[in-house]
């Protein structure tokens, strides 16, 4: 049971919206049609891989039958679903600060939700609606997204090299090749293990390691 | 009687003065930090209320210019911080000790994992002061001086001395709080105290100078209502939008909260403080970090490695930190020429303002002249520098205090530019200790008593360490590390692990400069979190009174 899995970490918010989230339909529709800058910083927050919010109806909560008790909702839900780098409690100050009007469009008037800023009241909201992730999965372990965008990139460029290199005399090749690195200078950087952000999720993990001998 | 004016919402009275006051290289040279141990409530109670009336606090002297008439400068300083351990045995009632944050509750030695203190600077390798037997934090009380002199720093230190042994005569035990030795020094690993002193350049000058030869602590956070010259704004707040960062409209003082516990911060909250609100208010954190400097092997790095780069050293030396030697900007000074001709200019006015045969007005003209020229050494961002092509996006400097740059580029991503920077800045405070004439070995006593201040460890000095130090990914560096800092797990550094890359013009036609192999250059040696309560919430400790009910 951790909600984290390599250098990423998980977050599922379920929170309950106000007539049937029919405003938070309307702005996750306007938001990034028209006030796309608001979204910007989401974009730019190198720690986010991605970040989803979903209303979901009380007839579309699965049932898997088989005795399952049927609940009785009363409210419409908002879900937030993310994977981002680093550790929640350690970044909450960087999503509300960076974030902050976006996040209260997003969150508008979720049932007790208490707006982004200031922190702690949002903390404790984020925190006492989530939900712990009981299965979680990196299949690369050593990357954060901004490595795979990375990656990504030098692959592409890599493969367009090798492609036009057979035609080249050392000197193009040289040039090609410099080029190349300089378009990538920052894409190169050393992937390796995350540090450790949470003396707890060391703890897990050394564990896991020790069992698995 | 003399009267003073405190324009400031802060209490300045209550606060410590090493919170804000810097206690400058120049009028306080040399620093003494003094180690306890608490074996006796009563001894350690006695021994603060004896402590309390030496303290210096944060209200301005006169001679900083804030106020007409004021305390004058002392000849010396004396602060005093708590660790966990301390408050616990100092009788702190439990619903207040288990208010405070994790972090300071554990101290550094169980944090080492969190700030990449292994290998080298693993806590089985700090000071023998530091080490413990039954797990507890071995220091509970330390006692800081700084001085305008050696005398003086003797002086104090003796009066110190004599207030803990007047408490164990009070307490009737004579260990009841127990000076403790065990700081490495060039003399052994016994001393009684760690001496930190200001690098003293050829005319015996003390100077801003750290081992490794750069000029150390230019750019201080500046928060409201901290008493200080308002035009520290300038590179030491909070970065604003739309407005040049060599103004003081670019930039806008940070909330006193981000320094001070009691009042509110960034978040525009008040601070998560201990309880009762009279223990925190007006107190803070201190972490105090021994770090040893391998002088030899940066040397010797810096001009192997500049010559494989193909690079000027200096220009080698200032890449990895942002900084030229002298101080100056690589984000505004991108030549050495450029940084020289600034720096000269600098030298001629901090010279004539202090030339005691110049008339008043000259020396007036030479002191305004001087402070504008200190801001052009912090009164910039790396808006103009997005790839690093001047100062490399890894540099010391720049990932200890990203000025904004965290955007990216893109304009208004967030609703300020330093949403990112705000609430992680820290107080610089310590000094250098030791010499370092002898560049030819690194196992010379010489390095520098790091201390950081601030409303959050955990927030502010441990985000900066582990994140920004011992990684990259906020820069979109991967796992590339900090070189001045970096720390390893083992003997043998893998030459590819310990990069950074010195970025060049991406339309240009440079190739990028990789620098690889870099060795460790600086070694923890010890050090604690320690809690820097006001002088209200000390005297409630001598006292016995904190009551969080």
């Amino acid at each position: 049971m951790s909600n984290v899995a390599g250098k990423a970490q998980a977050l599922n918010v379920w929170t309950p919206t106000r007539r049937k989230g029919i405003e938070n339909r309307i702005i996750f529709w306007v938001l990034p049609r028209f006030f796309k800058k608001k979204l910007r910083g989401l974009q730019t927050l190198s720690l986010i891989h991605y970040a989803r919010w979903v209303i979901i109806a009380p007839k579309d909560f699965p049932n898997l039958g088989e005795g399952q008790p049927t609940e009785e909702l009363r409210h419409h839900y908002e879900c937030f679903l993310s994977n981002f780098n680093g550790n929640w409690d350690q970044y909450i100050d960087s999503f509300s600060m960076s974030l902050g009007t976006g996040l209260d469009m997003l969150w508008f008037k979720n049932v007790g939700f208490p707006n982004s800023v200031p922190i702690e009241p949002f903390h404790a909201y984020i925190n006492a609606n989530s939900i712990p992730t009981d299965h979680y999965y990196s299949a690369y372990p050593l990357a954060a997204s901004n490595d795979v965008k990375a990656a990504q990139r030098v692959r592409d460029s890599l493969v367009t090299l090798a492609g036009s290199a057979s035609g080249m005399s050392p000197k193009q090749f040289r040039q090609a090749y410099d080029d190349t690195i300089r378009k990538h200078q920052d894409d190169i950087s050393r992937l390796d293990e995350s540090v450790i952000v949470s003396l707890a999720t060391e703890a897990v993990q050394n564990q896991a390691r020790q069992e698995a001998f | 009687m003399t009267t003073f004016e405190i324009r400031s919402g802060v209490d300045l009275h209550d606060v410590q003065g090493n919170i804000i006051k810097g206690y400058g290289r120049y009028g306080f040279p040399v620093a003494r930090y003094v180690t306890y141990r608490i074996n006796a409530a009563v001894a350690g109670r006695t021994f603060i209320k004896l402590l309390v009336p030496m303290l210096t606090t944060s209200v301005p002297w006169s001679e900083s210019g804030v106020v007409e008439e004021g305390t004058k400068q002392p000849p010396s300083t004396t602060n005093v911080a708590l660790t966990y351990e301390g408050l616990r045995r100092l009788g702190v009632p439990e619903r207040s000790l288990l208010s405070f944050p994790d972090e300071f509750v554990m101290g550094m030695r169980a944090r080492a994992s969190i700030l990449g203190d292994v290998g080298a600077s693993a806590p089985k390798n700090w000071d023998p002061v530091w080490q413990t037997e039954d797990g507890q934090q071995p220091v509970h009380l330390l006692v800081t001086i700084n001085a305008e002199s050696s005398d003086a720093l003797a002086q104090r230190y003796e009066e110190v001395g004599l207030a803990a042994r007047a408490a164990n005569d009070v307490a009737g035990d004579s260990a009841g709080v127990q000076q403790l030795a065990g700081h490495r020094s060039a003399g052994g690993a016994d001393a009684a105290f760690q001496d930190g002193a200001a690098l003293r350049d050829e005319h015996g000058t003390p100077g801003p100078k750290e081992h490794f030869g750069y000029t150390d602590g230019i750019s201080d956070p500046y928060y409201k209502d901290s008493g200080s010259r308002s035009s520290n704004v300038i590179g030491g707040g909070k970065r604003l939008r739309d407005s040049s960062p060599a103004t003081d409209a670019g930039w806008a003082p940070l909330a006193t909260g981000e320094l001070l516990l009691g009042h509110t911060d960034e978040a525009l909250e008040y601070p998560a403080a201990p309880v009762p609100s009279t223990l925190s208010k007006n107190g803070t954190y201190l972490v105090y970090r021994k770090l040893h400097q391998n002088v030899a092997t940066f040397d010797r790095y810096a001009a192997s490695e500049a010559a494989k780069l193909s690079m000027e050293e200096n220009l080698f030396r200032a890449k990895l930190v942002g900084r030229w030697p002298n101080g100056a900007p690589l984000a505004s000074f991108p030549t050495e020429a450029e940084a020289n001709a600034f720096n000269a200019k600098l030298e001629q006015a901090k010279a004539d303002r202090f030339d005691e045969t110049a008339t008043p007005t000259q020396r007036a003209a030479a002191t305004e002249r001087h402070l504008e020229l200190k801001e052009q050494q912090s009164g910039f961002d790396y808006r103009e520098d997005i790839a690093g092509e001047s100062c490399p996006v890894g540099a010391h400097s720049r990932r200890a205090n990203p000025r904004g740059s965290l955007e990216f580029g893109q304009d208004h991503a967030f609703s300020t530019p330093g949403a990112l920077v705000n609430r992680r800045r820290i107080a610089r405070r310590g000094l250098p200790y030791g010499d370092s004439s002898d560049r030819s070995v690194d196992n010379g006593d010489h390095g520098i008593i790091f201390m950081a201040i601030g409303a959050s460890i955990n927030r502010q000095f441990e985000f900066v360490q582990q994140q920004w130090m011992n990684f990259g990914n906020d820069f979109r560096l991967g796992n590339d590390q900090d070189a001045l800092l970096a720390s390893w797990p083992d003997e043998d550094i893998d030459p590819l692990r310990a990069r950074m890359t010195f970025e060049v013009d991406p339309d240009g036609m440079e190739v990028p400069k990789i620098c690889t192999g870099i060795p460790q250059f600086v070694e923890t040696r010890g050090g604690d979190y320690f809690f820097v309560p006001s002088l209200t919430a000390l005297s409630a400790i001598a006292r016995g009174a904190v009551d969080p009910t």
